[in-house]
């Protein structure tokens, strides 16, 4: 599209279907006509639209857009970008993109702003943040952001500023499968779909909720290598269609469902024995437990045919080791989180595929590589440490209780931040700096943060758009996009090690500024600049890099690099290829891999199926174990959520070209309870529960089980900022209550709702 | 003809994610109310719980014998000796029978060029760059591939070989160029 004056009015008929608003202060429309500067030959750079972090490559082609495609030096990305990362240049100078600092000037939430200076900015975040630490101390303003590049940066500042209260989005996400594999195998842990030739998926939709060298492996496998594929999912999702077999498994039952299999390896001899003596602890107390959870039981649980559990767990273990029972992903589906993700890695690590191709393995790191190898193949990277950092003394808001002492480091529980806000549990939270956050549309119950946000007494967010989220905060910070900023150096090995480097393609738009810079200005503001000895950008990226300005060069030139040759510490075949290339590497065991290397961070340095560090934390818990949990009402239906490919959760529901493909979030029902309710596809219907109420549209399609319904999650904003996505579709938060899963301490994604014809 | 350029849809692998559409519309500077592709996931078909989707590419079938071609009175509407169905601006009358003339319904008047407009395979972009068409380059599953069926080494030619396709609407004699391998439960059953 042409980027002049003419063709932006003509694009506002269409983007915003009637949305005829006058422009917004401080967004790209008021600053006028907006050209595109920047890089005409391919800057290798990283994607921001979700937090994969894709290589891509991209360019401004004629100052009018900016082509973004994948970069094929990664090659397990392959040089894919998904519709979201194609879609980058439409969110760079998408006309509601807010470009200046903004203050509050109406009441909090009600929408309106007013353009400011940032020193302005700088000064009121000052004046207010110094006001609450000296009255209630630090620890009662909380920090929290999206999970990613920059995070270190905000919570640097809350460090320095004295407050232990900082949070990602961990809780309302990935928690769980974290949480769990820190108990079992004492770190996370990856998983090789790509080589894999059997793999059972609890509704990890990889086809939807695209992760690229993932979703890639996964296709691989079962197109090219002929890998058997089992979903067990409550929708017809992509990926249940793309399975060989598909289960519309009952909500929430995923562990019965997993605890059977458990129970079908040990009890008909299937499991990896020398396997288990030897890196296993806690086999028997699970084993004893498992004893119950026959196939027959789950049946009766989750609605899948004991028969199949059966025959799938051996036709699993026929294929282990170069199977996987896939860990998934989002979610909290149960209060029992945590013993569903671990009884999924028990499926694992009962057949022995841990580092083995096509099971689990450890991210292979330089520093680890270099000490197999005998040699320095992959450099390492410093970290720039800043000393006399004040030392904080109150505890975090989510350490009340040692049960989610896992958690905590993570990312901690972010829903606390509105208990200690509400109900001063354990105290009481004064102020909140959140930056590229968007808990209304990822937490549950968006009523209660509302009234969070209403009681606090300054609340700042650093963000593109004013986001739902952002409509509440008193000074708004913009951001500048992924394709105006340079980034420190990241890690991303797998298999061997590799770095990546995200780096600015195009001329800033308007007055924004990367959250790196904003943060440290602020702190500069708050009189503790002395804690960011970093200039810039440049400066950090070459202490990374200790100064060595070539490598430096190759990493910013190829945007990705990678060393070594792929290492899976028990497989043969590569221990014998890692040897041969490296003549100082480690000798082999007797049996040609790197078994007896193989060592867990866990208290016994063993994979630990049953823990008595969790049964301390958590009593009763030490052991997996099912427990019957309710969901729902009688008369309710299960409502579950989920991604769809062409957004990312809450945060691009805005961005117009994704609005085009999708701005509407229609509710599925199945054909015969739609038909008791006389509801018809397109239908409009009222969704309720006792946490809130929406309404939206019906889809009507057998797709979905008869007692569950579904949306894609991130629709129905409500704050009247986001032009294009307000007001379409259902707004998942709003019908989800407050709780919280033991351990993990992740907050809940599955409910009951009731749905009535309007 | 030196060249028979042609693009294989590969419905096992696809998923509908829309990143063709997406990196074609960048690339070709598409106006946001028309498209040149898209991928329709239709359905699903069957009855519980032996469901099917179907992944229906919907981009110009660049037909050999084009109806398209066939109607244009100034000859703006060809075939390139590279099989692309193409459009010469200058010639072009506006008088729309091309629109009317497709049976894929895929020609439409871009509004902003005032001119029927159409996937054609990257041709002055990316092609001219010797670059796959955008969608082929970006499809995250590798569920694409494009090249020159006359040339028997190629990727195209040995997946038209060896896997079982179809074309669109092939009783109307066009003689598509865009093959598609069905999805083992969807699609045409051998």
């Amino acid at each position: 599209m042409k980027l002049d004056r003419r063709t932006f009015i003509k694009g506002a008929g269409a983007g915003t279907a009637g949305c005829a608003l006058a422009a917004l202060p401080g967004s790209i429309a008021a600053l006028g006509s907006v050209s595109v500067k920047g890089s005409e030959t391919s800057i290798a750079s990283s994607c921001e639209m979700c937090s994969t972090r894709c290589p891509i490559s991209a360019r401004v082609v004629n100052g009018k857009n900016v082509s973004i495609l994948g970069n094929k030096k990664a090659k397990s990305f392959g040089g894919a970008v998904c519709a979201r990362g194609g879609a980058g240049h439409s969110l760079l100078y998408d006309k509601q993109r807010i470009v200046k600092p903004l203050k509050r000037v109406g009441e909090r939430g009600e929408g309106k702003w007013a353009e400011i200076e940032w020193d302005e900015a700088y000064r009121l975040i000052a004046e207010n943040l110094n006001k609450i630490k000296a009255k209630h101390g630090a620890e009662s303003v909380a920090f929290s952001s999206k999970s990613g590049s920059l995070e270190g940066h905000l919570f640097h500042l809350a460090k320095t500023f004295g407050s232990p209260n900082t949070f990602t989005h961990a809780s309302t996400c990935p928690a769980g499968y974290v949480v769990a594999a820190k108990a079992i195998f004492g770190g996370k842990i990856k998983r090789d779909l790509s080589n894999s030739k059997y793999i059972i998926n609890f509704g990890h939709n990889l086809y939807e909720g695209i992760n690229m060298s993932e979703t890639r492996g996964m296709m691989n496998a079962q197109m090219e290598k002929g890998a058997k594929l089992v979903v067990f999912e409550p929708r017809f999702s992509i990926v249940a269609d793309k399975a060989d077999e598909w289960y519309a498994i009952k909500p929430g039952t995923d562990v019965a469902v997993a605890l059977a299999i458990c129970h079908t390896l040990i009890n008909d001899d299937l499991y990896d024995k020398d396997f288990v003596a030897q890196y296993v602890e806690g086999f028997d107390e699970f084993a004893k437990e498992v004893k119950n959870y026959t196939p027959e039981w789950a049946e009766a649980i989750s609605d899948v045919p004991a028969e199949d559990i059966r025959r799938i767990t051996h036709e699993y273990a026929a294929a282990a080791p170069h199977a996987l029972v896939d860990f998934g992903h989002r979610s909290s589906f149960t209060t029992e989180e945590f013993e569903m993700r671990r009884a999924l890695y028990a499926a694992n690590v009962l057949v022995g595929n841990i580092e083995r191709k096509g099971g689990l393995y450890f991210g292979k790191k330089a520093s680890s590589y270099n000490k197999y190898a005998g040699e320095k193949v992959a450099p390492t990277l410093s970290k720039p440490g800043v000393k006399d950092l004040p030392k904080i003394d109150a505890k975090r808001i989510d350490m009340v209780d040692e049960q989610y002492s896992l958690l905590w480091s993570s990312g901690g529980i972010y829903q606390t931040i509105l208990d200690a806000t509400l109900e001063a549990v354990p105290y009481q939270l004064h102020g909140w700096v959140m930056s590229r956050t968007n808990p209304m549309q990822t937490m549950t119950d968006r009523a209660r943060i509302v009234e969070s946000m209403q009681k606090l007494d300054f609340v700042v967010a650093c963000d593109l758009y004013i986001t739902e989220s952002a409509a509440y905060a008193d000074v708004f910070l913009p951001e500048s996009t992924y394709l105006e900023r340079d980034e420190e150096i990241k890690d991303k090995s797998g298999k061997n090690p590799a770095y990546y480097v995200r780096q600015r393609v195009v001329d800033t738009i308007g007055d924004t500024k990367p959250s790196w810079q904003i943060w440290k200005e602020v702190a500069d503001k708050l009189g503790l600049g002395e804690y960011f000895p970093w200039e810039n950008m440049q400066t950090l990226q070459m202490f990374q890099v200790n100064k060595d300005v070539s490598l430096l060069d190759k990493i910013k030139n190829d945007g990705w690099v990678s060393y070594g040759k792929p290492l899976m510490l028990r497989e043969p075949g590569m221990v014998n290829t890692f040897v041969a290339e490296y003549p100082n590497a480690i000798s082999p065991d007797e049996d040609k891999t790197y078994a007896s290397h193989l060592s867990f961070k866990t208290p016994s340095g063993k994979i630990e199926l049953s823990s008595n560090k969790v049964e301390k934390m958590a009593p009763g818990r030490g052991v997996i174990k099912y427990r019957e949990v309710t969901m729902k009402k009688a008369d309710e239906l299960f409502f579950i959520q989920g991604k769809v490919a062409v957004h990312t959760n809450g945060a691009t529901q805005n961005v117009p070209m994704l609005a085009s493909l999708m701005s509407d979030n229609a509710l599925w029902i199945h054909p015969i309870t739609a038909g008791h309710m006389g509801i018809s596809s397109g239908d409009k219907i009222r969704i309720y529960n006792d946490t809130g109420s929406e309404e939206g549209h019906a889809l009507v399609t057998p797709g979905i089980r008869p007692d569950t319904v579904f949306a894609y999650m991130g629709c129905g904003s409500k704050n009247k900022e986001l032009a294009r996505a307000t007001g379409k579709g259902i707004h998942c938060g709003n019908l989800l209550p407050h709780v919280t899963s033991p351990v993990t301490g992740m907050n809940l994604h599955t409910t009951g709702v009731k749905i009535a014809k309007i | 003809m030196t060249k028979r350029y042609v693009l294989v849809h590969d419905e096992n692998k696809c998923i509908g994610c829309q990143a063709c559409n997406v990196a074609c519309r960048s690339e070709n500077n598409v106006p946001e109310s028309v498209t040149r592709i898209q991928v329709r996931v239709e359905g699903p078909y069957g009855n519980f719980p032996n469901l099917h989707f179907k992944y229906n590419r919907v981009s110009c079938e660049q037909c050999e014998d084009a109806p398209c071609v066939k109607v244009c009175p100034t000859g703006a509407a060809y075939v390139n000796d590279d099989g692309i169905v193409s459009i010469n601006e200058k010639k072009c009358v506006g008088c729309l029978y091309c629109v009317a003339a497709c049976p894929y319904k895929v020609r439409f008047i871009n509004p902003e060029t005032r001119v029927p407009d159409k996937c054609d395979f990257c041709k002055e972009s990316r092609l001219a760059r010797g670059e796959d068409p955008a969608c082929v380059s970006v499809c995250p599953t590798q569920a694409l591939a494009f090249g020159d069926a006359n040339d028997s080494t190629s990727e195209v030619s040995q997946l038209l070989d060896t896997k079982n396709h179809y074309q669109h609407k092939v009783n109307l004699g066009t003689k598509p160029r865009v093959y598609r391998i069905p999805s083992r439960k969807g699609g045409i059953k051998v």
